[in-house]
């Protein structure tokens, strides 16, 4: 039975990684996989700046150095943005898969030209800096958000009927503005809307989350993993201390806040 | 103000520059690094300070150490405007820590890799990157992607020599100049290069001997930085902030406190 284990990138609660967790739900995965979800001990509360996305590498590596050891056959990291990616390939030979760039690789398998919904307009900057380092910018048609704030613990619960029908319409300017035949979701987060808009979309409507549990499955089923040349281990691996400052900044978070 | 603020030229402040050495090392490790500064003329209204971060990675030649590096850059500079510097430089090639660190200052924040690449095609259409072993490869792939540059570079080569962080080429001169000067070669003659970088700031103690031999420019990466955050300071200009955003909430106490542990953790 492979175990795989889920890095949630923020430092949820147990209800937090339960909504989380629903992602699950929505695809047939093999009998056999057991999927573990797994916060990070501390983190940014944020997700829209470089501030951000240095602490979240960190976090996410942290959460999934030891993955092997503990016996999971593979990790899955569920955020767009590939956080802590690297990182773990270069100290895991089970497969790492995240979401980012696999999304876009993958929608180009279904059509030519993708567009990502983003959250909102401070989502943007990524995305920007993402696609043109993966050599995507020939095949990605736009990039546009629908401009609601993010909430990385509640997601989009509460806000269905307000937000899915701006979500759908973003989506329909992306197809026919811009020319998108495919559409990313531009996160994890989205995906209690991912089943509403694919049914009323006239494209594919790629759900993250749900991708990379079958590309964990599809790489351990085909006896694949990251490339070492890609990936090179650290000559000096540094782990015990990594886990010591993440150890150091969850004491500092629960620490009364009088800063 | 400082106090060496008075010995500025007549009315102008004296800018005070913190340069951020990626490795904890002894002063004179520092000292060796700090040579960089007497291969450029800066003003006389600018001061430089090393500081070495807190706690690193060995080197650089894994995403292992490259999270763990833009942290620990982060980390030792998050202060710099409050501890009243006019700029931040950072000594590596790799750029880390560079967009954490503008996204929480407004001071300029200047590092090397990117900005060699594009100051070497103000000097000619194609450039070349002498590094001293093939595992350096990736942090030069990385900004060649992000800045989309792929066709303007010539060739990255190395002369497979295992490179100090703390002594440099101190003592290895005869034995490595000689191997840096025919890789540099063969990038002009046999790769097209048009103009030579340094891998690393390192490699500084090579650059003379380099370009008295070389037809071509050679960026000596580190003394460049300086010269960009001067000229950053001079024309007012610093980071875009919609290219380096703000966090919403700042965690920098956060990671001062993870260094406190792993600055008790590093071995020197």
């Amino acid at each position: 039975m492979p175990r795989i284990l889920v890095i949630v990138p923020f430092a949820l609660d147990q209800a937090g990684v339960a909504r989380r967790k629903e992602q699950l739900r929505t695809v047939k995965l093999d009998a056999e996989s057991e999927f573990t979800f797994r916060p990070v001990k501390a983190g940014p509360i944020s997700f829209m700046s470089p501030h951000d996305w240095t602490l979240m590498d960190l976090a996410i590596f942290e959460a999934g150095a030891e993955a092997e050891k503990e016996g999971f056959e593979a990790v899955c990291i569920d955020t767009m943005s590939d956080s802590g990616m690297a990182a773990l390939r270069s100290v895991l030979d089970i497969p790492v898969v995240s979401p980012g760039r696999a999304s876009m690789l993958f929608a180009l398998t279904l059509g030519s030209k993708f567009s990502v919904l983003a959250q909102w307009q401070p989502a943007l900057a990524r995305y920007k800096k993402a696609i043109p380092e993966y050599g995507l910018e020939r095949h990605c048609a736009s990039v546009r958000s629908f401009d609601t704030p993010p909430d990385f613990d509640a997601l989009l619960e509460g806000k269905q009927e307000k937000v899915f029908p701006t979500m759908l319409e973003v989506c329909m300017s992306c197809i026919e503005r811009d020319g998108a035949d495919v559409i990313c979701l531009g996160s994890t987060t989205m995906h209690q809307a991912a089943s509403w808009l694919a049914e009323r979309l006239p494209v594919p409507l790629v759900n993250p989350g749900p991708l990379t549990y079958k590309l964990v499955e599809s790489l351990l089923a085909l006896r694949l993993t990251h490339s070492r040349v890609c990936y090179p281990k650290p000559l000096t691996p540094k782990l015990p201390m990594l886990h010591a400052m993440l150890d150091a900044a969850r004491d500092f978070e629960r620490e009364p806040q009088e800063r | 103000m400082t106090a060496d603020a008075n010995s500025a030229p007549a009315g102008e402040r004296r800018h005070k520059v913190l340069v951020i050495i990626p490795f904890p090392m002894s002063e004179a490790e520092q000292a060796q690094r700090e040579q960089q500064l007497a291969a450029v003329r800066t003003g006389a209204d600018i001061g430089f300070e090393f500081r070495p971060v807190r706690a690193a990675p060995s080197n650089y030649v894994s995403e292992h150490d490259s999270v763990l590096a833009d942290a620990s850059i982060l980390d030792a500079g998050r202060a710099a405007e409050e501890e009243g510097y006019d700029a931040v430089c950072i000594d590596t090639m790799s750029d880390s820590g560079l967009a954490a660190l503008r996204s929480v200052l407004r001071i300029p924040v200047v590092a090397p890799g990117r900005a060699s690449m594009l100051v070497a095609l103000m000097l000619g259409e194609r450039f070349s990157i002498l590094m001293m072993w093939d595992r350096w490869r990736h942090l030069y792939r990385k900004t060649i992607a992000e800045l989309g540059l792929e066709r303007r570079c010539a060739s990255i080569r190395a002369v497979g020599v295992t490179p100090d962080n703390r002594s440099l080429l101190a003592g290895k001169e005869e034995d490595v100049f000689p191997l840096l000067l025919a890789a540099a070669r063969r990038c002009i003659e046999e790769d097209g290069a048009e103009v030579i970088l340094l891998g690393s700031t390192t490699m500084h103690q090579a650059h003379p001997f380099l370009a008295e031999r070389l037809p071509v420019p050679v960026i000596n990466p580190g003394p460049l930085s300086y010269k960009l955050v001067e000229a950053a300071l001079a024309l007012g200009v610093s980071q875009s902030r919609a290219a380096f955003p703000e966090p919403l909430v700042r965690k920098t106490a956060m990671v001062s406190r993870m260094f406190d542990t792993a600055a008790a953790l590093q071995e020197r």
